[in-house]
């Protein structure tokens, strides 16, 4: 798989800020790629210097083989940015902005595109309005309708879908899985991991300007020796204390429910001791790490915002 | 390749669809102040000539009401586009589009001229009712009404760029545009100021382009017309220049 952005020793500070501390990434063609890290820990900004709207300090990058900054025609038309911020063009209706667009990546008569993506973004009855007109998730379409008209090869999307309801969530995915299976490369930042987890295939996190891990979702996840057993009982079972030991485990007030986390090594300890106590199951399910899980570890967070 | 055709007339569509849209706010409002200085003008000074030209007063002021137009149209049309582009967040699209530095330029450069060219061309048509419409050099009056606005569209650049609300903007507009403009001889000629007035308005570049203009309408000046060329020509280049560098260091629109 060849590579789709080279990112090689980024830097970039504001003032004493180091917001970017020497970023080494490759994203590759194709590929479904996710972004992760709290507020502050760089993404907009590294995804700022791809796509020209930052400056960086140092280092370089290209997309599809093509520097940034000495071919930037080329890198531009093959980057389609849905930023994070809502921004509309009040003057325009949606076809117009779609136009204009298309026209500033020297494109003429796109109608053919600007159809397909209005019917594909829910959009083709707001096509003659104004932007003021429409609600919150329609002009958050229309961003990204704007940042796909080019027909761009690798498309980023940054927190795309902040403040989105769940039906345009869901139809606004479908429509980004069609794009990767085509062959299109996504670049994902999003808060809602669940996302990351259920969408990407690698993923970075990032944490105060730095990438400190790159892997596989698998991967990462795996990294995470965490298995939460969670197991309801018939009736009662008060010997359990005294058979699990030094254990750590959460006990329901009726006793018939207990969680416990545990490594994977453990489990098979674990489970025969608690088949010992002789109290009919009648429910067990055992959960793996989640993605969170990586993502705390990784970024100390802890009690952090996200 | 420095310019690449669609990507550029897709800017100066954009921008001139922009005024375009709100042509009453844009084309027709600014008629209502020159028309009112037409009418106020013609009616308290019917009687008047300009002794050191020997035209009537209203033939004196027509070119300089239309230059005024021009100037504070083809400045608003580019500084209000893009401080409306920051606030909207919409400043984004031009960096994140392949335009070159040169196509931002020219691209809002050229959409200011039409607008500032077309209110002085209106402004002209109503004026012909007040006095016949004679116009000496043609083809020098637009060509000096070019140089002109293209200096007040980049002026209007460099605004709305370093403008960070719309309030800044009107300081250019208030406190530099609207005292040139009004000090470079539109209602009298700077020949006739007393004292060193006269000698100071020599450094206010505006008059070099309203005397230019008056020149193409009446054949007659208070310096040299290729004088006044000379200086129109050399600042709109400087300006080029000054706004080309500013959008290629991304002046306040890139972090």
């Amino acid at each position: 798989m060849s590579t789709a952005i080279k990112i090689r020793n980024i830097n970039k500070s504001y003032g004493d800020l180091q917001a970017l501390d020497d970023i080494n990434l490759d994203i590759k063609k194709g590929e479904f790629f996710g972004l992760l890290g709290p507020n502050g820990a760089g993404k907009s900004t590294l995804i700022g210097i791809i796509g020209g709207l930052v400056h960086k300090d140092s280092g370089e990058i290209t997309v599809l083989g093509k520097d940034i900054i000495t071919d930037y025609r080329k890198t531009k038309k093959s980057l389609g940015i849905v930023p994070q911020e809502i921004t509309f063009d009040p003057y325009f209706t949606v076809r117009e902005t779609l136009e204009i667009h298309s026209g500033y990546f020297g494109i003429k008569n796109n109608g053919d595109k600007i159809d397909e993506l209005l019917e594909a973004l829910s959009l083709e009855d707001k096509a003659e309005i104004g932007p003021r007109q429409l609600s919150g998730g329609m002009r958050r379409r229309l961003l990204i309708a704007k940042a796909l008209v080019h027909d761009p090869e690798i498309i980023v999307l940054d927190e795309p879908t902040a403040g989105v309801d769940v039906e345009l969530r869901n139809s606004l995915w479908e429509y980004v899985i069609n794009l990767n299976k085509e062959g299109k490369t996504i670049i994902l930042t999003t808060h809602y991991l669940e996302e990351a987890e259920a969408l990407c295939d690698r993923i970075a996190i990032m944490d105060k300007g730095k990438i400190v891990k790159v892997d596989s979702k698998e991967n990462l996840i795996n990294s995470i020796d965490k298995k939460v057993i969670s197991i309801k009982f018939d009736e009662a079972a008060p010997g359990l204390k005294e058979e699990l030991g030094k254990i750590d485990f959460e006990l329901s007030d009726d006793q018939k429910q207990i969680e416990i986390e545990t490594a994977k090594k453990d489990l098979d300890k674990i489970l025969g001791k608690i088949i010992e106590i002789n109290v009919d199951i009648v429910d067990i399910d055992i959960e793996s790490a989640k993605l969170e899980d990586v993502f705390i570890k990784l970024t100390n967070l802890g009690g952090d915002d996200n | 390749m420095i310019i690449n055709t669609i990507t550029f007339f897709s800017l100066i569509k954009r921008e001139v669809s922009r005024f375009s849209k709100v042509a009453i706010q844009t084309i027709f409002a600014p008629l209502i102040s020159t028309g009112l200085y037409l009418i106020i003008f013609s009616y308290s000074f019917q009687n008047r000539e300009v002794a050191r030209y020997g035209i009537p007063y209203i033939d004196f002021i027509v070119p300089g009401l239309i230059m005024m137009s021009l100037i504070q149209n083809s400045f608003a049309n580019t500084s209000s586009s893009l401080i409306g582009a920051k606030y909207n967040g919409i400043i984004i699209d031009f960096l994140l589009a392949p335009f070159s530095h040169i196509e931002l330029t020219l691209g809002f450069m050229i959409g200011g001229m039409v607008r500032g060219m077309l209110v002085g061309s209106v402004t002209y048509l109503v004026a012909t009712f007040f006095y016949g419409g004679a116009v000496a050099h043609p083809l020098l009056a637009v060509f000096f009404a070019i140089l002109v606005s293209s200096i007040f569209s980049l002026f209007g650049i460099i605004a709305g760029l370093w403008a960070e609300k719309f309030d800044h903007v009107s300081i250019f507009s208030n406190f530099f545009i609207t005292p040139l403009t009004f000090l470079s001889g539109v209602f009298y000629s700077v020949k006739g100021l007393p004292g060193i007035w006269s000698e100071v308005s020599l450094f206010n570049p505006v008059f070099y382009m309203v005397d230019a203009v008056r020149y193409s309408f009446i054949g007659q000046s208070d310096v040299e017309p290729a004088f006044s060329a000379l200086i129109i020509g050399s600042l709109a280049f400087i300006l080029l220049l000054v706004v080309t560098y500013l959008f290629k260091i991304g002046y306040k629109v890139k972090s």
